[in-house]
């Protein structure tokens, strides 16, 4: 019972160590300096977006593994599976509403400027 | 299935189960309603890369005149730094050390509150100049999403001037014990959706 | 920054004044007639038998999820009535107005109702059933059921559950409110863009609905966390994941469907609101606003919405099929993998509500192809259950009727929604009755399995069933009324008629609209049935045994009846998946445990209803704008939050001998029972 429990020795409380805490403190900072750089040369877009994407990627990775100290342990392993079923909705609800609203302005409303991808009209 | 047991020898009640493991259910509850505030974030997110358009800008500015990518990195530093030291807070938190925990946080909020003073000067400075919220839809899309972030971050520091008082006042009880850990992680969240922002407004946006 | 608004405001009441209160509406004023008599038979009642105390220790004030989850029920059934009669109202309207230029009646120009009272109602109706009759009927059987099914004391998170209770409620209250003060919004339970904006809409309606939304759904989002963190933390020991009765498994992927969309329709809302409040522009009509935006984030929400509550009527009807067929349920596996499925599949189709917007064939092809997926996991369900039934010895019980009535509702508003799903079929029918009449039987599905479910789980929280008799008499009654409503709806639909008309002109479609208004009658003949067999099982009071229908098979009947607010008085160890059809095959199901041992838990608290207040004051200032009040009441919120947290009480401890006495006389352990004040534990600090 409660009386006998001491949180200060809860496995939550005793994941922590200074050496991972700091470690993942350096990648982020090293990863999203680097990305900063990157988009300080003049890249093309492509290589730029993808080299971007690919390190702060990377910096998220290493604050969920050494910040937020994600892993198959049976403490922490509910938690890597929620996110794991939550990624794919990040995902989609970005994703499937950039794919809706991708044509939708050329097809609804044409204005000056703006190209009308070849579809046909009443007028024509 | 374990339908093969003998009805003689099964055990069909568990005096000792009651004990179950709070703080562990504590934090497991608070990474779901993180991972719910993650959603709320694509949401916003999801106006973003919609709105983010010259016809959703009305002859207003798009990203890349409205943000300040050096400041953003620096942010980024900052906000690292800060989860950074609460994180060697919670590491006393190990050996029950007051002093450190209590180190940890106050650092964290004051770094904390130098990311919001910055972020906020510069949404100021962007609304000083006529390019406030109600300018454009890209805009008001774009103060939300900044703003959501630095909502998040006042309430983490509000959490954090608590979590000093309850220290002190009542010790690491299992409640407290459970709170910091749980701040620990949100404020991590906001560091993490940080990277998010940092990478898709004053990344990509400013490269367009 | 504040939004220019259209009529006077001032500092201490906002845009509050006494032209806000509706008194020359007929309509209104006896409703409110009504509300305020049973508001003071109900206190008065309280009073005279002396139940205002025990009202508030034992219901309002308490963290015992099934009280919770009784009280989200009560509130859920309350709420349906008022919907229920908002749609009378409606058909009735319908009815009446020929053309613009038939009588009219009330001082309406044609039937009964102004315009702009007749949008108020569908939008109060769609608002009600779905997130103040549907959504707290779910939530309410999901807390009664599932700590029950899976063995646990109570819920993760009992303060939570509460706040999560009374958020939803406040919400409530908004909707109640806007009757008497001020006006409900007109635009639709969906919000329709741009006209729900400042310009187009100036008053306090579309604020009223804002925010009951917005309480309602923070709520349900901390149930949703509550009820994931229970399933999966809080199992008794042995029920390993495929021991779990498929109502958990339904629950806990209705939960995450609930957890994760939420937060959208949170976003849509708030941006709505700071459109309306500060001017910015979202989803105005100029300044590069997209209200297509707001509907792209509010059905991202509103399709896996309707899973969200289909999926627990999925549930309730796999655990009711197998008790009444006597036989254990088909397909267990594929049972769960089908409620994945679903669940998975309705969070990636939303577009299909607005096929009509112009994004173009590939997503109009892939919204569509998606949709018709659905159909794939649902079939699986309904062939489970006809052949858990296939040879089954059936017993035609009500809660089994309400379930097989749900499985005939289900094909045609399955089979009309694959219909729908053809992207060039529903260009056609696009906002017609015809999507209408589909979508009510879609959610007549979910009432069918929420009936069924009260009906089969009264007699565990209760002690006794409801009445037999007049409970077929509701269900026959209800189901003939749904029929009689609905069916003409459809072939309205396909001739044309169109969703939301206040009046409907062709004289043709005359003799439908009679029918239908047939089937509201024949709703109230329900109701009469369903007031009595309230009446009779009350007065009657049969006391039901622990397993009350005789063929339980899960661990719910296991324990006493009516169940004690302890759940288990020792917790039991999960042999097997229908852990009581085990027993029972072994001979098992009497053996009681022999030795009690201390029970550990949480102490009521007054903070959930404060909170729910508070939130209420808060809605309704921000509604009307008084500042100063807003500002109050969401300081007060965060002092009352941050003051609970420094309360060391840490729940009490029921001794042995307290349980060995009230396991003898499981009357006194009884939910409705008064319980004693016992010391609180005080928590310690760790050395």
């Amino acid at each position: 019972m409660s009386s006998h429990y001491n949180p200060l020795e809860h496995p939550e409380v005793q994941q922590g160590t200074t050496g991972r805490y700091i470690a993942a403190f350096l990648a982020s900072a090293a990863l999203m300096g680097g990305a900063y750089y990157a988009s300080t040369q003049k890249l093309p877009f492509v290589e730029f977006v993808t080299m971007a994407a690919g390190l702060s990627l990377a910096a998220l990775v290493s604050q969920l593994v050494l910040f937020f100290g994600l892993n198959v342990s049976q403490a922490q392993i509910w938690k890597g599976i929620a996110l794991f079923l939550a990624v794919p909705l990040f995902i989609i609800t970005i994703g499937m509403t950039v794919w809706a609203f991708s044509s939708l302005y050329a097809r609804t409303m044409p204005m000056d400027g703006m190209v009308m991808s070849g579809q046909p009209t009443l007028l024509q | 299935m374990a339908s093969n047991i003998p009805a003689a020898s099964a055990v069909l009640w568990n005096p000792s189960a009651d004990e179950h493991d709070p703080i562990s259910a504590r934090t497991y509850g608070f990474w779901l309603y993180l991972i719910g505030d993650a959603l709320l974030f694509c949401g916003v997110f999801a106006s973003y890369a919609v709105l983010d358009n010259p016809v959703n800008a009305a002859g207003g500015p798009l990203t890349a005149q409205v943000i300040n990518a050096p400041h953003g990195l620096l942010q980024t530093f900052i906000i690292l730094a800060s989860v950074l030291a609460y994180s060697l807070g919670t590491v006393s938190l190990k050996t029950g050390n007051q002093a450190g925990v209590r180190l940890g946080i106050i650092a964290a909020l004051l770094l904390g509150a130098a990311f919001l003073y910055i972020s906020g000067s510069d949404l100021l400075a962007l609304a000083a100049q006529g390019d406030g919220p109600t300018r454009s839809a890209f805009l008001s899309v774009f103060f939300t999403l900044l703003l959501t972030h630095g909502l998040h971050m006042v309430f983490g520091i509000l959490w954090m001037l608590v979590m000093l008082v309850q220290v002190s006042v009542l010790g690491f009880t299992k409640d407290v014990v459970g709170r910091l850990l749980n701040l620990r992680l949100f404020w991590q969240f906001q560091a993490t959706m940080w990277v998010c922002v940092y990478f898709y407004v004053y990344l990509l946006g400013g490269s367009r | 920054m504040q939004v220019a608004l259209d009529g006077p405001w001032s500092p201490l009441l906002g845009r509050l004044s006494l032209a806000a209160i509706p008194y020359s509406n007929p309509i209104l004023v006896s409703t409110f007639a009504v509300v305020v008599v049973l508001g003071i038979v109900i206190v008065g009642a309280a009073l005279r038998y002396g139940k205002v105390g025990y009202i508030w220790r034992e219901w309002l004030t308490s963290v015992d999820h099934k009280k919770i989850g009784v009280m989200y029920i009560i509130l859920g059934l309350v709420m349906l009535f008022r919907g229920f009669i908002d749609g009378a109202m409606m058909r009735t309207q319908q009815l009446l107005a020929d053309g613009p230029n038939s009588p009219g009646y009330l001082g309406a120009q044609h039937g009964y109702l102004p315009p702009y009272h007749f949008d108020q109602i569908y939008t109060a109706h769609g608002t009600l059933m779905l997130f103040f009759a549907a959504t707290p009927l779910v939530a309410g059987l999901g807390n009664l059921i599932v700590p029950l099914q899976i063995g646990a004391r109570d819920m993760a998170f009992p303060y939570l559950n509460a706040t999560s209770l009374w958020l939803t409620v406040s919400g409530a209250a908004l909707c109640m409110i806007s009757l008497f003060v001020g006006e409900f919004s007109n635009a639709t339970w969906v919000g329709l863009m741009p006209f729900s904006e400042m310009p187009t809409n100036p008053g306090v309606g579309v604020d009223y609905w804002m925010w009951a939304f917005q309480l309602s759904s923070l709520g349900t989002t901390f149930n949703a966390i509550n009820m994931i963190a229970t399933i999966v933390k809080m199992r008794a020991p042995g029920m390993s994941w495929f021991r779990m009765p498929v109502y958990c498994w339904s629950s806990l992927t209705t939960n995450i469907i609930g957890l994760s969309i939420f937060p959208v329709v949170t976003v849509a809302l708030t941006m709505l609101g700071i459109d309306r409040y500060c001017g910015t522009h979202f989803f105005t009509a100029g300044y590069g606003g997209n209200f297509m935006l707001y509907v792209n984030l509010f059905w991202i929400w509103g399709h896996p919405e309707v899973y969200f509550l289909m999926l627990p009527a999925f549930g309730l009807f796999s655990e009711i099929v197998p008790t009444f067929s006597n036989k254990a349920l088909f397909g267990y596996p594929t049972m769960v993998a089908a409620s994945f499925s679903i669940g998975g599949i309705g969070w990636v189709v939303w577009a299909h509500h607005f096929f009509t917007m112009g994004m173009g064939p590939a997503l109009n092809g892939y919204f569509s192809a998606a949709t018709m997926l659905v159909g794939i996991p649902t079939g699986v369900k309904a062939f489970n259950w006809l052949f858990t039934m296939y040879r089954g010895r059936i017993t035609y019980a009500t809660p089994m009727l309400w379930a097989l009535i749900g499985l005939v509702l289900l094909l045609i508003g399955g089979l009309t929604g694959m219909m729908l799903s053809a992207s060039v079929f529903d260009y056609t029918v696009h906002n017609s009755l015809f999507v209408v009449a589909h979508f009510h039987c879609m959610v007549l599905v979910i009432g069918a399995a929420l009936f069924a479910g009260v009906t089969y789980w009264w007699p565990k929280v209760f002690g006794f069933k409801l009445d037999e008799k007049n409970g077929q008499m509701y269900f026959w009654t209800f189901v003939i009324a749904s029929l009689l409503v609905f069916v003409p709806l459809f072939y309205l639909g396909f001739a044309g008629v169109t969703r939301r008309l206040d009046y409907i002109y062709n004289p043709a479609l005359k003799p439908l609209l009679w029918v239908s208004e047939g089937g509201i009658g024949m709703y109230f003949v329900s109701l009469f049935y369903f007031g009595k067999m309230l009446y009779v099982s009350l007065r009657d009071q049969i006391p039901a045994a622990a397993d009350s229908w005789g063929t339980g098979r899960t661990l719910e009947w296991l324990t006493h009846t009516p169940v004690p607010f302890y759940n288990f008085a020792v917790t039991p160890q999960i042999n097997a998946r229908d852990e009581l059809a085990w027993r029972k095959a072994k001979g098992l199901e009497g053996v009681q445990p022999t030795q009690y041992v201390p029970i550990h838990l949480p102490n009521n608290t007054a903070v959930p209803v404060i909170l729910g207040a508070l939130a209420t004051i808060f809605g309704f200032a921000m509604t009307w704008r008084i500042w100063w009040l807003s500002l109050a009441s969401l300081l007060a919120i965060i002092v009352v939050v941050i003051i609970r947290s420094f309360d060391k009480n840490e729940g009490y401890i029921l001794s042995a001998e307290d349980i060995a006495r009230m396991e003898n006389r499981i009357a006194l352990a009884s939910i409705v029972a008064e319980q004693p004040k016992r010391p609180a534990l005080v928590q310690v600090e760790a050395h």
